[in-house]
């Protein structure tokens, strides 16, 4: 967008004009019936002057009745092409409140992270778009063609008393074009210091219990009364340039009014003008063209601001495109294959994964343990294909899963994050999320299972409907999800702390099951049962990691060991003499191979 | 009354006598045209277009100057009375109070300009009627004519339209209802590559809300239509009346334009409705707003603590909710310097008796003491200097990390072991809290560099290690250890390690102190160890 400038190419401004490009023919539809709608505007004067010269003042008031009747069948033309226009409004609105609706969605769903802020997009801000829009569509071209009749009607009436009008008509729209920039700028401010302060007060009135705790009071409370006193400065400066605007929609629309009196006398003595034709022009002037300039002025300086924010908002949103649609290489190599994999979360960031690599067989089953924050999900997400890497290369089954196709990568990996997905529906369309093809027998074994059997029963069976996913507890929602990727097509499955609601008892059932699946299960570790299950066990730490199986890491790693001490709690000090324990999917596993040979070495 | 207020009062009134002036002046004028003499009207119509413009413009300065001076006002009144009043535990949602702070105060701040725009727009509009009266007796009774069934119209539209906005809306809410489901699920759509089926979905309610839209244009265009039409019959009947007496010598030509103006300005009347929702929405806004300024705030005190090594004592303390004791009647003692843990079934009374330590809620009977000192009698900085507090979830206020965390500094996230991921941030110490995105875990140790910098005789911390794992809750809880020894602390324990740590156990069950003693010894309770998280697991590896 320019410095200054209410111009049509902001980003908002072509998002608009793109939707109203297929909505063509209502929209000229429009336009049509609001030259229609602007008859009494070009007639009032004529039809007045008529009624006084002919009737009122030739004491033939009949006549100037029937003028006047004239004026009255004027006006229900005006009535008519504004109920038949209305359709053509709605059809134009409405399809562009669809299409934002549309992209709202999509751009949320798109997006990596949620981004709460969506949700009021799509009710406020696509709602006062497609408001505004529809306000500017009946009322600003309404009042651009009466202002364009009234002068067209004065011109008819009274070409003389153009010259007196137009002068100070085009000095006020020149200097309320001057005004916009400001205007503009002071508005944009405006909407900001508001933003402003929502944001911090938010935060502050979140964080009450914290700033009591801590005795911040004073030291909040000053920074969002600043923030308040900002937004309270950019109003008044607000009202400062609106009183400028107000001064220039007056020299546009009283000086004409003003200059016809003031010359009025002479016009009449020199028969330019009757009296009817001085009513005529008083009445162009007053009940048409200082109205229209004033609305004009109003809706310029308020509305299509106040549009072009809202616009620029939604087309800040990137369009969605579809992934680059390739087609699956035939599936060769093992199951997951990471080579000097590097991911930091900003440029300057320490890495959370550096010169890492990682390669798992079909059927193995792997956990990885690591203290919060050391890349764990970030681990999942790149091997998901949620994130592309920043250095090196995953693979999953022969092919780089970020450069899948969503629902075709979703048949090679399934991954469960923490926060299970459930959504309003039957069941059945719950766990065959997945796989709609599941057939009936196999979704009741899998649900009796995984231990879901109770709850499918309490939420009435494969066909009962959940009508509001939050009444389910967290656990739940886990045992949903579970079930659901257990179904999945998917060779690989990530547990990405995906049973941190189930109990102890619970989890374990649910990780037997799934090491038992046919295909690889990498589960990122919430207790210690997890590591004990596993064939293997990566232990990430500052971006690297060791791989080995449990007992020899216990050998390998100080900090493995003070890890597994910590989370058998006051048997620490036995820790490393804890046997591994036989888990039958254990020794049916293939033999891991040479634990420090798999390591999972540094390259920095 | 400040300035602005002022001028709006002297501008509005002005601007509204100019604008009910115009018509008559117009007419003075025509008629003078025809006299041959339009210098003395020509003045006054002069004297009432730019008297009138100056006001209008004095009234657009003025109005949000006004408005924003009373908004200030009220919204620096209302943050530092919702800071004083804290964490009250019947007081409004923090996002309620920030509605009202950000909305409600803003309407209310409108309060004044929109009052006296509405009294002077009615005024006005009665102004017009009264000069079509003055005019001539048969001009008000042709305008009332065809303003009553006008009213009818309106009252009849808003009962349409009414209906079919909440059928629109509630397809609005549905839509947002699905959408806000959908983020909470988003990473597994992300995985499962279901954004576009996921869009479907949320997008179900898409026809109902587009059919509800139409249904609105439909009622909209009735309306419109008829009250388009009523209107431009009002006017003309004025017109036609005025001209008939014209014709009959008794008004002047001139006083068809006055009828003109003055009929348009009456019908203007009904617009006002608008006005009329600017006046409503003010008075709710300063309703809501006094309600949250009538929650009182607790005084502080003016006194400072002795030298004492930290001593923390309960007296008689009791906590109510209505009629239902939480907690107490209890007395407990932390010796100074020395750590306790308390250990208890959820809902057993753990955090309120954690939160009264700090005044972070006030006792409904007895009192807390400090080195001897009651915490309410303390003066805000010196209750800070004496308790400090860590959280299970904290919440990070200030523009940057190092803002929020009250001073603290590497030292200080260095031994919460908060060091090295606030090194992996993209801005450092510089990033603003809300970019974190931090894990449970990470913003608990943010909450334990926050307590060590403020440096407290006391430190509570309320379950403020749950979220780490347990190796990293191991290396905060030794770091924790060297950095606060010699301090007094209260430390809310789910797991068995915690409780074995403390040199001492008040084990609560339902609000009553069961039992203070070391853990070792309430170790032989099954009580006491189904309270805790760890005690059964480590038994079971035994």
């Amino acid at each position: 967008m320019g410095r200054h400038r209410e111009s049509p190419d902001t980003p908002g401004w072509t998002l608009l004009r793109q939707q109203l490009d297929s909505t063509r023919t209502p929209l000229i539809r429009v336009l049509s019936w609001s030259a229609v709608e602007a008859l009494p505007a070009l007639l009032s004067g004529l039809l007045i002057s008529a009624a006084v010269d002919q009737g009122f003042l030739a004491h033939r008031p009949g006549v100037g009745c029937l003028w006047l009747a004239a004026l009255g069948a004027a006006a229900a033309v005006r009535a008519y092409a504004a109920r038949a226009a209305f359709p053509h409004v709605a059809a134009v609105v409405e399809p562009l409140r669809d299409a934002l609706v549309v992209r709202v969605v999509r751009g949320a769903l798109a997006r990596p992270e949620a981004d709460p802020a969506a949700v009021a997009r799509l009710t406020e801000q696509v709602e006062s778009a497609r408001q505004l829009t529809a306000t500017l569509l009946r009322t600003l071209r309404g009042v651009g063609v009466t202002l364009v009749a009234a002068l067209l009607g004065l011109a008819l009436l009274a070409p003389v008393a153009l010259l007196l009008v137009l002068p100070p008509l085009l000095a006020g729209g020149l200097l309320f074009v001057r005004l916009l920039g400001p205007l503009v700028a002071r508005q944009r401010a405006v909407v900001l210091a508001d933003e402003q302060v929502s944001a911090e007060t938010g935060l502050a009135f979140a964080g009450l219990r914290d700033i009591s705790a801590c005795g911040s009071q004073q030291r909040v409370g000053d920074a969002v009364a600043a923030t308040i006193h900002v937004q309270g400065k950019a109003v008044r400066s607000l009202g400062r340039a609106a009183a400028l605007r107000s001064l220039s929609v007056a020299l546009g629309g009283r000086l004409p009014v003003l200059a016809v009196v003031v010359a009025a006398p002479w016009l009449v003595h020199r028969h330019w003008l009757t009296v009817g034709q001085v009513l005529g022009v008083a009445a162009y002037l007053l009940q048409q063209l200082e109205p229209a300039v004033r609305t004009l002025a109003g809706m310029v300086g308020g509305w299509v601001l106040e549009l072009t924010v809202v616009l620029d908002r939604l087309a800040a949103i990137p369009p969605t495109t579809p992934a680059p649609d390739r087609p699956a290489q035939p599936a060769s190599g093992p199951a997951v294959r990471v080579t000097g994999l590097h991911h930091a979360h900003g440029p300057a960031a320490q890495p959370v994964l550096s010169g890492f690599d990682l390669e798992l067989t079909a059927g193995e089953h792997l956990a990885v343990v690591g203290a919060s924050g050391v890349g764990k999900s970030t681990l999942a997400a790149l091997l998901a294909g949620l994130l592309a890497p920043q250095q090196g290369e995953v693979s999953i089954g022969g092919v780089r899963p970020h450069e899948l196709h969503g629902p075709l990568r979703a048949r090679q990996l399934a991954l469960v994050p923490q926060e299970a997905y459930v959504f309003a529906g039957t069941v059945r369309s719950n766990l065959t999320w997945l796989d709609p093809e599941v057939g009936e027998q196999r979704l009741t074994e899998v649900v009796a299972l995984l231990g879901a059997a109770e709850l499918v029963a309490r939420l009435g069976g494969p066909d009962g409907v959940i009508r509001d996913p939050a009444t389910l507890s967290a656990g739940e929602g886990q045992l949903i999800a579970l079930v659901r990727t257990y179904l999945s097509p998917a060779p690989v499955v990530v547990l990405d702390e995906a049973t941190c609601h189930l109990d102890g008892a619970a989890e374990e059932r649910v990780e037997e099951a799934f090491a038992a699946r046919p295909g690889t299960l990498v589960v990122i570790a919430h207790r210690i049962g997890s590591a004990l299950r596993a064939d293997r066990v990566l232990l990430l730490d500052s971006g690297r990691g060791i791989i080995a199986r449990h007992g020899d890491l216990q050998v390998l790693s100080p900090l493995y060991r003070e890890l597994v001490g910590h989370w058998l709690g006051s048997t620490a000090q036995a820790a490393p003499q804890i046997p591994q324990p036989a888990t039958p999917s254990a020794e049916r596993r293939r033999e891991p191979e040479d634990a420090v040979g798999a390591s999972v070495r540094p390259r920095s | 009354m400040r300035g602005s207020t002022l001028a709006l009062a002297l501008a509005v009134p002005a601007e509204a006598a100019a604008t009910l002036a115009l018509p008559g002046t117009v007419a003075g004028a025509v008629d003078a045209v025809l006299g041959g003499n339009a210098t003395a009207p020509g003045l006054l119509l002069g004297v009432v277009l730019l008297g009138g413009a100056a006001a209008g413009a004095l009234a657009a300065a003025a109005g949000p100057g006004c408005a924003a001076d009373a908004t200030v006002a009220l919204r620096s009144r209302l943050l530092r009375h919702v800071l004083a009043v804290g964490p009250a535990p019947h007081g409004l949602p923090s996002g309620d109070l920030t509605s009202r702070l950000v909305g409600s105060a803003a309407d209310a701040g409108g309060a004044f300009p929109a009052r006296l725009g509405a009294l002077t727009a009615l005024l006005t509009s009665l102004g017009a009627v009264v000069g079509l009266g003055v005019l001539s007796p048969w001009l008000a009774p042709a305008f009332f004519a065809g303003v009553l069934p006008g009213i009818v119209l309106i009252r009849l539209f808003l009962q349409q339209a009414g209906q079919v906005f909440t059928r629109y809306q509630e397809a609005q809410s549905e839509l947002a209802a699905r959408l806000t489901g959908a983020l909470g699920g988003l990473r597994s759509i992300h995985a499962a590559g279901a954004e576009e089926r996921e869009a479907a979905r949320v997008l179900g309610p898409l026809p109902e809300l587009s059919a509800a839209g139409h249904a609105l244009w439909s009622t909209q265009r009735r309306t419109v239509w008829q009250a388009t039409l009523l209107v431009a019959v009002v006017e003309l009947a004025v017109l036609g009346t005025a001209g008939w007496q014209v014709a009959d010598g008794v008004l002047p030509p001139g006083a068809l334009a006055a009828a003109a103006g003055w009929a348009a300005l009456g019908v203007g009347f009904f617009e006002q409705v608008e006005a009329l929702a600017g006046v409503a929405h003010a008075r709710s806004g300063l309703l809501r707003v006094a309600e949250a300024l009538a929650v009182p705030a607790p005084s502080p005190g003016c006194r400072l603590l002795p030298d004492g090594p930290g001593e923390l004592v309960f007296r008689e303390v009791v906590v109510r909710d209505g009629g239902n004791v939480l907690l107490g009647p209890l007395d407990l003692t932390v010796p100074g310097g020395r750590t306790v843990a308390l250990v208890g079934r959820s809902g057993s009374g753990k955090s309120l008796l954690a939160a009264l330590a700090g005044r972070l809620r006030a006792p409904d009977a007895g009192y807390v003491l400090v080195d001897g000192v009651r915490v309410d009698e303390l003066t805000v900085p010196e209750l800070r200097r004496a308790v400090g507090f860590a959280f299970e979830r904290p919440v990070l206020v200030g523009a940057t990390v190092t803002e929020s965390l009250e001073g603290a500094g590497p030292a200080e996230a260095r031994a919460a072991y908060a060091d090295g991921f606030l090194a992996r941030l993209p801005d450092g110490y510089r990033t603003p809290p809300a970019e974190l995105r931090l894990s449970g875990g990470e913003l608990q140790r943010l909450g334990l560099a926050r307590l060590l910098a403020q440096q407290p005789r006391v430190m509570i911390l309320d379950d403020a290690t749950s979220s780490l794992d347990l190796a990293t809750e191991h290396h905060v809880t030794q770091a924790l250890a060297d950095s606060t020894r010699g301090r007094t602390r209260l430390i809310v324990a789910h797991r068995a390690q915690a409780a074995a740590r403390a040199d001492l156990v008040a084990w609560l069950d339902a609000g009553r102190l069961r039992a203070l003693a070391p853990h070792a010894e309430l170790l032989a309770e099954p009580d006491y160890r189904a309270a805790l998280v760890g005690t059964a697991a480590a038994q079971e590896y035994r």
